[in-house]
C-alpha cells in the first residue's frame, strides 16, 4: 500500500540508462523503431476491431457513455464556475437545471397532461420547468430583503406545487395512505434533522427537506396510482412543495466568502462523487448485502443465524485434523525443528553479544524464518481441508515468492544481462492465471510408465531415476562431479570452522547439506538411488512417475508453484526498485568502515527495504487468500486441493446455496481484514 | 547498524567470493564457486522461461506428436498449424471469444480512468472536511476480495435491485432489471467497481506529488479547480494514466473469475479465458489444441507487456496493491 521508494530508474542497471525502467541502453533509433512497430500493431488491431460489429458497438457504447458522463461532469463544473462572481447567473442556471430535471422526469415519463407527443415532449416539459424554476432563481438572487424573499419563496413554491398537482394526469392521482405518509415523513424529518445536527447546523432546515422528501416518498412511492382524486394529488404535491419553499425562505444570498465556500465544497462533490458512487454501489453495498445473505439459508428466504458458518467449521472437508500425527514424520517438519533449534542457539549467542536476539539482518533471522516456514509446511501437510489449504497457500506462496523475488533482485543487480533476465522472470505476470494453469498442466503431465514422458517434470524425474540406477558413463560422471562439489564445499566449511568464522561457514554448510544429500541418495549409499523408479520383485527397476496433480497432500504445493512462478516477478520488480533506492552514500560509508559486501547487504540494505518487504508480503497475502483460477482449472478442488474461493464459487453459483457461498466469501473477507487494518495504520502514519 | 561487530552470518553467494582470502587451494575452490551467482540467476531464468517455451513449441505440434514425445524432442517435420486451424473453426470459435474479451476489456479500461482521475485530483488538491479519512477508507477497500461482492452483483445484473420496506410493506425498485445478465456490460461494470480504489490510489500517488507551487500560482491567478484540472493536471498525468490503463487492460483481459460468474452461462458472450478453462475441463479430449488456444489468449497481453513494460513497471511501483 505504501509507496515504494522509487528512483527515476527502477529497473535500471546503471546510471546512463535514461528513463527506461528495464535499464536498457536503447538508442534513439531503436526507440523510434519500437514506437513505429507499436503504432503499426495498434493501427492493425484498430482496423480489425472496427470491422467487427461486436467491437464497433462496444466502442460506440464506450464513446457515448464517456461523452455523456464527461459532458455532464464538465457542465456541472461550468455551472459552479459561476458561483464566486456571477451569483445571479448561477442561481438562475441552478434553479433552471432543477426545473428542467423535474420536467424531464414528469413529462418524459408521461405523468403530466400534454405529454406523449413524441420528440416535443422531451423539449417542452424541461423547458417549462426550467423557465418556471429559473424565474424563481432570478427573483431569489436579486432580492436581499428577508421579508420579500420569504414571500417569493413560499409564494412560488405554492404556485409550482399547485401547478404540478393540477397538471398530473388523472390516472396518476395517488390513493393516499395516511399511515405510510406519516411514517415516511417522520422518518424523513428524523434523518434530515439528524444529518443537519451532525453537520452542526440548525436541524430545522434538514427536517424540512427530509420531511418534504419523506412526504413525496410516502404519498407517491407506495401508493396505488390512478385510484385517487385530484384533491389527493394536490395534498401529495402541495405539502412538500411548501416545505421546500419554507426552507428556501430561510436562506439569504451568500456573501463572497460564503460563495467561495460553496465553490470549494461543490468541487469536492463533483470531483469525488462519481467515483464514490461507483464504489458504494459496486463494493460497499454488495459487501454489506453478502454479510446479510450469509446469515440466511440457501434460498435467502429463512433466517439461519450462524448456521452457515458452523457448517463450514464443523465440516471435515474444511477442517480435518484426524491425521495430525503425520506431521512428526514429515521431512519439512523435522528440518524446521532442527533450524529452529539452531535459531535458538544463535539467538542466545546474539543476545549475549548485541543485546538483541532477533532483528532484521542479524544471524538469527535466517534459520528462524526458514525454520518457521518449514515447520508450518510440515504441519499443513498433516492437517487437511479447505481452510488449512488456504493458510498453506498463503504461507508458501507469500514466503517463496518474496524470497525468490529478493534473491533474483539481488543476483541480477548490476550484473550483465540484468534487463533480459528480469524481463523474462517478470513475463509470467502478463499471462492469465488460466493460461498459466494450462502451461503447468503440461509441465506436470504424467504418461503411463510404459510410454515416454511428455511432461517436463516427469521426464526429468524418470530420467534422473534411470541415471541413478544405471551403471553407464553418465551415471559415473554425475557421481564424480557431485562428489567433487561436495568435497569442495566440505573443504570450505572445514576451513571456515577451523578459523572460527561462523558467518562464512553457514553457506557452505547449507550447500554441503543439499549436495551431500543428493550425492548420498544418487550414489545409492542410502536408499538405492534417487528419481522416478520402482524396484520390481525380481530386483530390476521400472520407471515410476509422480502424479503431481493427484497425489495428496503435495499436489497442493505443485499448484502453489504456478502462482509462485507468476508472483516472483512482482516481488522482484518491487524489491529491486527498493534496493536501487537505498542511498549509495550509506552503502559507501559502510564500506569505508570496512564492511564486506555481504555485511552491507544484511546490515544496511535489508533493514532499509524492510517496509517494502512488508508491502510485498501484505499484497501477496491478500492476493493468495482469494486464489481461485489455478485450483479451478487444474483440479477444480478435487484430490484434496479445495480452497475457499473455489468452494465459494461452487456453492454460490453451481450448487445455488447462496447462504453458504456468502458465508465463505465473508470468511475470505474476514481473513484479509488484518491486512487491511495494517495498511490503514501505515497510511495514517505516512500522512 | 553495528558494522564493526563480528562477522555476519549468511553471506549471499556472490559475497562468498568477495570475502575470499587470497592464496592456497581454498582460494582456488572459492574462485570456482565465484561463478555460481550468475549461474544461479540464469538457471532461474531458464526455469522461468521453459514452461512458456514448451507451450509455444507444443502449440505447433500435432496431436500425435504431442502425445508421443516431449516438446524438447521437436523435429522440424513435426511442425504444423493444425491446432490453430482447429481452434479457428471450432464450434465456439476462439475468434469470437477474443472479440468478447475485447468487448469487456476496452470499456473496463477506459471508463474507470475518467472517474478515478477526477477523484484522485479531488483527494489530492481540493480541501474539504474529512478528506483524509475518506481517502483512507477508499483505499482500504483495495484489499476487499472480489468474492465478497460477487453474489449481490450477479443478483443485481439478473434482477435489478428492489427493497421491500418494512411497516408499509411496499416493494420499491431501486434499480430496474436492465437485462444485463450474461452480457459483456455486466462484466465490465463489475470491473469498473473493483478497479476504482486501485485507480484512485495509483493516480492520487502521482497527482498529489505534483509540485505545490504550480497549484498555488494557478489559484492566485484565479483559476478554478476545473481549469487547473483540465489545463495542468491532465496533461501532466499522461504517464500515470498510461500506467494504469496497461495495468487494468492486462487485468481485465486475463480475468477469469468475474467473466465466469457474470457471463459463464452465456456461451455467445464468453471471453477467451472462460472458453479455455472449459476446454481444459473436457478431460483431455481437446488437449492438443489447448496450447494453441492458451497462446492466442496470451498473445495480446504479452505484446502489450513487452512493448509497454516501462509503464507497467511504473504502475506496479506506484501502487503495489491490486484488490
Amino acid at each position: 500500500m505504501a509507496e515504494v521508494p522509487v528512483k527515476a530508474d527502477p529497473m535500471g542497471a546503471g546510471d546512463d540508462v535514461g528513463d527506461d525502467p528495464l535499464g536498457g541502453r536503447a538508442g534513439r533509433g531503436r526507440k523510434i523503431a519500437q514506437v513505429a512497430l507499436g503504432a503499426v500493431v495498434v493501427v492493425a488491431l484498430a482496423v480489425w476491431a472496427i470491422l467487427e460489429p461486436k467491437i464497433w458497438s462496444t466502442i460506440v457504447t464506450v464513446v457515448v457513455s464517456v461523452i455523456a458522463t464527461g459532458g455532464l461532469w464538465v457542465l456541472a463544473n461550468l455551472l459552479f464556475n459561476q458561483v464566486r462572481n456571477q451569483w445571479l447567473r448561477f442561481s438562475a442556471l441552478a434553479f433552471g437545471g432543477l426545473g428542467a430535471l423535474l420536467g424531464i422526469v414528469l413529462h418524459g415519463n408521461g405523468v403530466t397532461v400534454g405529454s406523449g407527443g413524441g420528440f416535443l415532449t422531451w423539449i417542452l416539459g424541461p423547458l417549462v420547468g426550467a423557465l418556471a424554476f429559473g424565474a424563481v432563481g432570478v427573483a431569489m438572487a436579486i432580492n436581499d430583503d428577508p421579508s420579500q424573499r420569504r414571500a417569493i419563496a413560499v409564494g412560488s413554491s405554492l404556485a409550482i406545487g399547485l401547478a404540478i398537482a393540477l397538471l398530473i394526469r388523472s390516472d396518476y392521482h395517488p390513493a393516499l395512505d395516511p399511515v405510510a405518509i406519516a411514517v415516511s415523513t417522520a422518518l424523513g424529518v428524523a434523518i434530515g434533522a439528524g444529518l443537519s445536527a451532525l453537520r452542526r447546523r440548525s436541524p430545522l432546515g434538514g427536517a424540512l427537506i427530509g420531511g418534504a422528501l419523506g412526504w413525496v416518498f410516502g404519498a407517491w412511492g407506495g401508493a396505488d396510482l390512478g385510484d385517487g382524486t385530484i384533491v389527493e394529488s394536490i395534498i401529495a404535491t402541495l405539502v412538500p412543495a411548501v416545505l421546500i419553499g419554507v426552507r428556501l425562505a430561510m436562506t439569504k444570498n451568500p456573501d463572497y466568502r460564503a460563495r467561495a465556500a460553496i465553490d470549494e465544497k461543490s468541487r469536492a462533490v463533483i470531483f469525488i462523487g462519481p467515483a464514490l458512487a461507483f464504489i458504494t454501489v459496486m463494493l460497499v453495498i454488495p459487501t454489506i448485502r453478502t454479510m446479510y445473505l450469509s446469515i440466511l439459508g440457501r434460498d435467502s428466504e429463512s433466517f439461519v443465524g450462524w448456521d452457515n458458518y458452523t457448517d463450514i467449521f464443523s465440516n471435515s472437508n474444511s477442517f480435518d485434523t484426524s491425521n495430525w500425527t503425520n506431521m512428526f514424520t514429515s521431512i519439512p517438519f523435522i528440518l524446521g525443528v532442527v533450524l529452529l533449534a539452531i535459531a535458538v542457539v544463535v539467538g542466545i549467542k546474539m543476545k549475549q553479544q548485541t543485546g538483541r536476539a532477533v532483528e532484521i539482518g542479524n544471524p538469527t533471522t535466517g534459520p528462524l524464518v526458514v525454520g518457521l516456514f518449514l515447520l508450518s509446511f510440515g504441519v499443513f501437510t498433516a492437517l487437511r481441508g479447505t481452510l488449512i489449504n488456504n493458510l498453506w497457500w498463503v504461507a508458501v506462496v507469500t514466503f517463496l515468492s518474496t524470497a525468490l523475488g529478493l534473491a533474483v533482485a539481488v543476483l541480477a543487480d548490476q550484473r550483465r544481462g540484468e534487463r533480459v533476465a528480469k524481463s523474462l522472470i517478470f513475463m509470467p505476470m502478463a499471462i492469465s492465471l488460466v493460461g498459466a494453469s494450462i502451461i503447468w498442466r503440461f509441465m506436470y503431465r504424467a504418461q503411463d510408465t510404459s510410454r515416454e514422458q511428455t511432461g517436463v517434470m516427469n521426464a526429468a524425474w524418470v530420467g534422473l531415476g534411470r541415471l541413478s540406477t544405471g551403471s553407464g558413463l553418465p551415471t559415473l560422471i554425475v557421481t564424480v562431479v557431485s562428489g567433487l562439489i561436495l568435497l569442495g564445499l566440505l573443504v570450505l566449511l572445514a576451513n571456515a570452522l577451523v578459523k572460527r568464522q561462523w558467518a562464512r561457514a553457514s553457506l557452505p554448510a547449507i550447500g554441503a547439506f543439499l549436495v551431500g544429500w543428493f550425492f548420498v541418495r544418487f550414489a545409492g549409499i542410502i536408499g538405492g538411488g534417487i528419481g522416478g523408479f520402482t524396484v520390481l520383485p525380481d530386483g530390476s527397476t521400472a520407471p515410476e512417475t509422480i502424479l503431481f496433480v493427484q497425489e495428496t497432500p503435495y499436489n497442493n504445493f505443485w499448484l502453489m508453484v504456478i502462482l509462485i512462478w507468476i508472483q516472483t516477478g512482482f516481488a522482484m520488480v518491487i524489491l529491486s526498485a527498493a534496493i536501487k533506492a537505498v542511498s549509495t552514500e550509506l552503502i559507501e560509508a559502510a564500506k569505508i568502515d570496512g564492511a564486506t559486501d555481504s555485511q552491507v547487504f544484511w546490515r544496511v540494505t535489508l533493514p532499509q527495504i524492510g517496509t517494502t518487504i512488508g508491502v510485498v508480503v501484505t499484497t501477496l497475502i491478500v492476493l493468495v487468500m482469494k486464489v481461485f483460477d489455478i485450483v479451478k482449472v487444474v483440479t477444480n478442488g478435487q484430490f484434496g486441493t479445495q480452497v475457499l474461493a473455489n468452494n465459494m464459487f461452487d456453492e454460490a453459483f453451481n450448487r445455488r446455496n447462496t447462504g453458504l457461498g456468502a458465508a465463505l466469501a465473508i470468511l475470505i473477507f474476514a481473513s484479509v481484514l488484518p491486512v487491511m487494518y495494517y495498511n490503514v495504520r501505515r497510511m495514517q502514519r505516512e500522512n | 547498524m553495528t558494522t564493526t561487530a563480528e562477522p555476519v552470518s549468511n553471506p549471499t553467494l556472490s559475497n562468498v567470493a568477495d570475502d575470499a582470502p587470497t592464496g592456497g587451494p581454498v582460494d582456488r575452490i572459492y574462485r570456482f564457486f565465484r561463478g555460481i551467482p550468475s549461474l544461479v540467476l540464469w538457471l532461474i531464468v531458464a526455469v522461468w522461461t521453459l514452461p512458456t517455451l514448451g507451450l509455444f513449441v507444443n502449440s505447433w505440434r500435432g496431436r500425435d506428436s504431442q502425445r508421443s514425445t516431449g516438446w524438447w524432442q521437436v523435429r522440424p517435420s513435426d511442425l504444423t498449424a493444425d491446432n490453430y486451424d482447429q481452434i479457428r473453426t471450432a464450434r465456439q470459435g476462439l475468434g469470437a471469444s477474443l472479440l468478447n474479451t475485447a468487448a469487456i476489456a476496452i470499456p473496463a479500461t477506459i471508463i474507470p480512468i475518467a472517474f478515478a482521475t477526477f477523484a484522485a485530483y479531488g483527494f489530492a488538491w481540493i480541501d474539504f472536511k474529512g478528506r483524509k479519512p475518506l481517502f483512507i477508507a477508499t483505499v482500504a477497500l483495495l484489499a476487499i476480495p472480489l468474492q465478497v461482492a460477487l453474489i449481490p452483483l450477479l443478483q443485481l445484473w439478473v434482477g435489478g435491485a428492489k427493497v421491500t420496506l418494512p411497516i408499509i410493506d411496499k416493494t420499491v425498485t431501486l434499480l430496474p432489471d436492465l437485462d444485463l445478465a450474461g452480457t459483456a456490460a455486466a462484466a465490465w461494470l463489475t470491473h469498473i467497481g473493483f478497479a476504482m480504489p486501485f485507480a484512485i490510489f495509483l493516480l492520487h500517488n502521482y497527482i498529489s506529488s505534483l509540485p505545490k507551487d504550480l497549484f498555488e500560482a494557478a489559484r492566485i491567478d484565479g483559476a478554478a479547480h476545473f481549469t487547473i484540472f483540465w489545463r495542468l493536471v491532465l496533461p501532466l498525468s499522461v504517464p500515470v494514466l498510461a500506467a494504469f490503463a496497461i495495468f487494468q487492460f492486462l487485468w481485465t483481459w486475463n480475468d477469469y473469475l468475474i467473466a465466469n460468474t457474470m457471463i459463464g452461462a452465456n456461451p455467445d458472450a464468453q471471453p477467451t479465458t472462460v472458453l479455455i478453462a472449459n476446454l481444459a475441463g473436457d478431460f483431455g479430449r481437446n488437449e492438443n489444441i489447448l496450447p494453441a488456444a492458451a497462446f492466442v489468449q496470451a498473445f495480446i497481453p504479452l505484446l502489450v507487456f513487452f512493448a509497454l513494460q516501462r509503464y507497467f513497471v511504473r504502475g506496479l511501483l506506484a501502487g503495489s496493491v491490486k484488490g
